[in-house]
């Protein structure tokens, strides 16, 4: 589980300028095993709240807990998947997925197998001494995906994974995580913009208000699982057009109080 | 935001600016020259006091403000003489192919050819006169004016051209609005990196062969063991170097203002 | 700083370097077009014979007298000696600047405030002409090759020392993260992530240096006077020779060919992970 508690974030103003509040008073608890999608206008803090969760930013105050335990820094337990991918391009797929196992430290033969698992499972086999430049943005964010698999982190942190791809590479890479997700049950915390993905994948979407940014409501997807294998028709029925419907119009309230 | 500057000077902070680092970093060397000069450097190597009290004295010395003067005429005829040449010569290879093709392995030999070779030749043909020092300044110069103007033609969005175009504008509208505002920044940066190597030719001629103007100066430093005259003059050179750059910089920022830097440079 | 990998040799651009930048789309060229540029040379070397013979003057000798004459120094040997201590030269001056500049910019690159104290200074060498240095160098050390080695390393490091703390500073900030995502310590980041995403950047800055170093060379040499391939430069100059002047000269515009030839052969090893459309 991981509670958020009471979290402030400033950014310091360039020069003599005000600092920034990115966050304010974010309170938020996220289940084991909850796959929970994150939505907010652009730069409303939420890149900034994942990276507090991940351990890779100090916040100003408040507290985050995960099982209990405070989080002072980044750690194997905790894996992102980031927007742009993040891949070595100097390194292989195989040497890329393997990247977080080899700062663990351990041992190549173990590692590589346990990479060549992973590409398996997001459909990357045969491509294991590949470049990153030599695949399309689609099998990138695979690799990436993997990576984060590979040290069997208990909770993924993912930054609009799947914003930089198509329409229908994104419908694919969907299905896959689900899938994953379905078949190894961790914690997701999902950002993204599209309103369409925080339904489809979302157990709860975190619905989040800008400047600065803070918690405006914790919406339940009423929608069923193992949603995997139905996407299209879920996209499809009435309970996905009516939860798009509110989102719209909080998200649009929320621009219109912006502007 | 920051507050006041309290009573007590706070280390972190001096530590975290840039003006009390350099300064920090200068004093430090001039701390080593002081010491090792007068530890070890004998005869050859003032003190860092002694070259200060020099240069003081050579600001004041018509002497060497005349050898500055001598100097910088060749200087400024080359460096004119290379901007105007080598900005059209740039914009021509930039936006036709022939030409670039032609010019291309004429640009790549002089490029990495050292061209203080070309002195000697110049010094049979011409003579030590004036003229021979502007072409080596302008040889040395005119390269890089040609390559970053044809950078900056060349790296103008084409997408802008076709806007244009699609506006209606023929070749010369292409040019006005869109190339000639386009490649403004390379061509500065251009000039800017030009000015530094005129400024070497200039020195360079003047070191190897014609021993006149500031060049002339240092070696007859040299030649009478006026080493902190010596050590002084090569401060001064420096310094007109950097003010010269400095005021580039300063064009470049008021005529380019929404440009990020980045020049080619050798 | 440094801006596409050139198409022959020397130029630099960073746009193609860090790959950010849609790739410039080039034309393909059709084949007489790629003719034009050896055709050019041809019809210069053509001029250039054309034009001596019709002057016959002493101070611009044909190019057939000015190959003949290197051919004659190179078969009767005498040139190779001086060549021999010019490339002794270059190799050390070269060797000198690399690790004095890659040091000081990776130091520059990693720690803010060294670059913060030293950032000015650099730039002020970058742009000083550095053969002031000379009469300085050849007071202490006269006619010792430290004379010349010392201009050679004031010649090239500086830009090697820039290039490299840009590089390293401007490592991409998300791959960074992606490490200390993982839990990797400074040492994995700099050895694993910083270094070799500034290798490009950095080996752009090398092959400036290594062109830089042999005019630092040729033009300390010239100083000197008296060693090496410059000082036969300024030895028949002064004899009014221009046919050894420019015969000595192409030799020296092949070293330098071959040097910047060399250090591209490495960055292409080194980076081997580009995207070919990066380099063009
Ligand atoms: N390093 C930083 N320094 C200063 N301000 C920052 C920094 N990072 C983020 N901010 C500011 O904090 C706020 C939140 O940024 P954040 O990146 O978390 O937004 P976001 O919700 O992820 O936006 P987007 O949807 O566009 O990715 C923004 O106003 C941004 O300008
Ligand atoms: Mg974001």
């Amino acid at each position: 589980m991981i509670e958020i508690k009471g979290l402030n974030k400033y950014f310091p103003g360039r020069g003599r300028s005000e600092p920034v509040q990115a966050l304010r008073d974010v309170d938020l608890t996220i289940r084991d095993n909850e796959f929970l999608t994150i939505l907010g206008p652009s730069g409303c803090g939420k890149t900034t709240l994942l990276r507090n969760i991940a351990g890779l930013v100090p916040w100003d105050t408040g507290e985050i807990l995960v099982d209990s335990q405070p989080v002072r820094g980044p750690s194997p337990e905790r894996a992102m998947v980031f927007q742009n991918f993040a891949l070595l391009p100097w390194s292989t797929v195989l040497a890329n997925v393997a990247i977080g196992l080899e700062i663990r430290g351990e041992p190549r033969g173990p590692r590589e197998a346990k990479a060549r698992e992973l590409i398996e499972r997001v459909g990357l086999s045969g491509f294991e001494d590949r470049l990153p430049g030599e695949l399309s943005g689609g099998m990138q964010q695979r690799v990436g995906l993997a990576r984060a698999l590979a040290v069997d982190p208990s909770v993924l942190l993912m930054d609009e994974p799947f914003g930089a791809l198509d329409e229908q590479t994104r419908r694919l890479l969907q299905e896959e995580l689900l899938r994953i997700w379905e078949q190894t049950p961790k914690t997701v915390v999902f950002i993204t913009h599209s309103m369409e993905e925080a339904v489809l994948l979302g157990d709860r979407i975190v619905l989040m208000s800008a400047r600065p940014g803070q918690v405006d409501d914790i919406i339940e997807v009423p929608l069923a699982r193992p949603r995997s294998q139905h996407i299209n028709e879920l996209g499809e029925s009435p309970e996905f057009a009516s939860i798009t419907t509110h989102l719209w119009t909080r998200l649009r309230s929320m621009q219109v109080l912006n502007t | 935001m920051s507050s006041a500057e309290g009573p007590a000077l706070n280390i972190d902070r001096l530590l975290d600016s840039r003006w009390f680092l350099r300064a920090l970093a200068f004093a430090a060397f001039a701390l080593v020259w002081q010491v090792y000069a007068t530890a070890a450097g004998g005869f050859f190597v003032p003190t860092f006091t002694e070259t200060a009290a020099a240069i003081g004295r050579q600001l004041a010395s018509p002497e060497v403000w005349q050898a500055f003067a001598t100097s910088n005429i060749a200087m400024v005829l080359g460096f004119g003489l290379a901007v105007v040449i080598g900005i059209p010569l740039g914009f021509l290879m930039g936006r036709f192919r022939l030409a670039e093709r032609a010019i291309n392995p004429y640009l790549n030999i002089l490029l990495v050819t050292p061209l203080a070779g070309i002195i000697p030749l110049l010094m049979m043909s011409l003579g030590i006169g004036l003229a021979s020092r502007v072409i080596v300044v302008w040889s040395f110069a005119i390269v890089m004016v040609v390559v970053n103007t044809r950078a900056g033609v060349r790296q103008v969005d084409r997408s802008l051209i076709d806007m244009v175009r699609l506006f209606g504008a023929g070749e010369l509208g292409v040019w006005r609005r869109v190339i000639l505002p386009g490649s403004l920044p390379a061509v500065l940066a251009g000039v800017r990196v030009a000015l530094g190597r005129a400024v070497t030719g200039m020195v360079i001629v003047e070191l190897v062969m014609v021993s006149v103007g500031i060049g002339g100066l240092i070696l007859r430093y040299q030649a009478f063991f006026r080493f902190a005259e010596l050590y002084g003059m090569v401060v001064l050179i420096i310094l007109e170097a950097l003010i010269l750059l400095a005021i580039v910089d300063w064009v470049q920022r008021k005529a380019t203002p929404w440009a990020s830097m980045t020049s080619i440079r050798d | 700083m440094t801006t596409s990998r050139g198409s022959k040799a020397v130029v630099q651009t960073t746009e193609a370097i860090t790959g950010t930048q849609p790739v410039r789309r080039r034309a393909r060229l059709r084949g007489w077009e790629r003719a034009v540029g050896p055709v050019s040379l041809l019809a210069g070397a053509i001029a250039w014979e054309a034009i001596g013979q019709a002057l016959d003057v002493s101070v611009f000798p044909p190019l057939s007298a000015v190959l003949g004459r290197l051919g004659e120094l190179l078969a009767d040997g005498t040139i190779l000696g001086y060549l021999a201590t010019s490339v002794t030269n270059l190799a050390i001056g070269f060797a000198v600047a690399l690790v004095f500049g890659l040091t000081l910019g990776v130091l520059m690159g990693v720690y803010r405030r060294v670059e913060m104290a030293l950032d000015i200074y650099v730039r002020a060498m970058l742009t000083a002409p550095s053969l002031v240095f000379a009469p300085i160098f050849f007071t202490l050390f006269g006619l010792d090759r430290i004379t010349i080695v010392g201009v050679i390393v004031l010649y090239s490091t500086f830009i090697i020392v820039l290039n490299t703390a840009e590089a390293v500073k401007t490592a991409p900030r998300s791959l960074v993260e992606m490490a200390r995502c993982y839990g990797a310590g400074d040492r994995f980041v700099l050895r694993r992530v910083i270094l070799p995403s500034a290798t490009p950047l950095i080996m752009a800055g090398v092959r400036l240096g290594a062109g830089r170093a042999v005019k630092g060379m040729i033009n300390g040499e010239m100083f000197v006077a008296v060693v090496g391939l410059g000082g036969v430069v300024m030895t028949a100059g002064r004899n009014f020779d221009a046919e050894t002047v420019l015969a000595v000269m192409t030799l020296i515009i092949v070293l330098a060919f071959m040097v910047v030839w060399l250090v591209e052969r490495l960055d292409r090893r080194l980076t081997a992970w580009l995207p070919e459309t990066n380099r063009a």
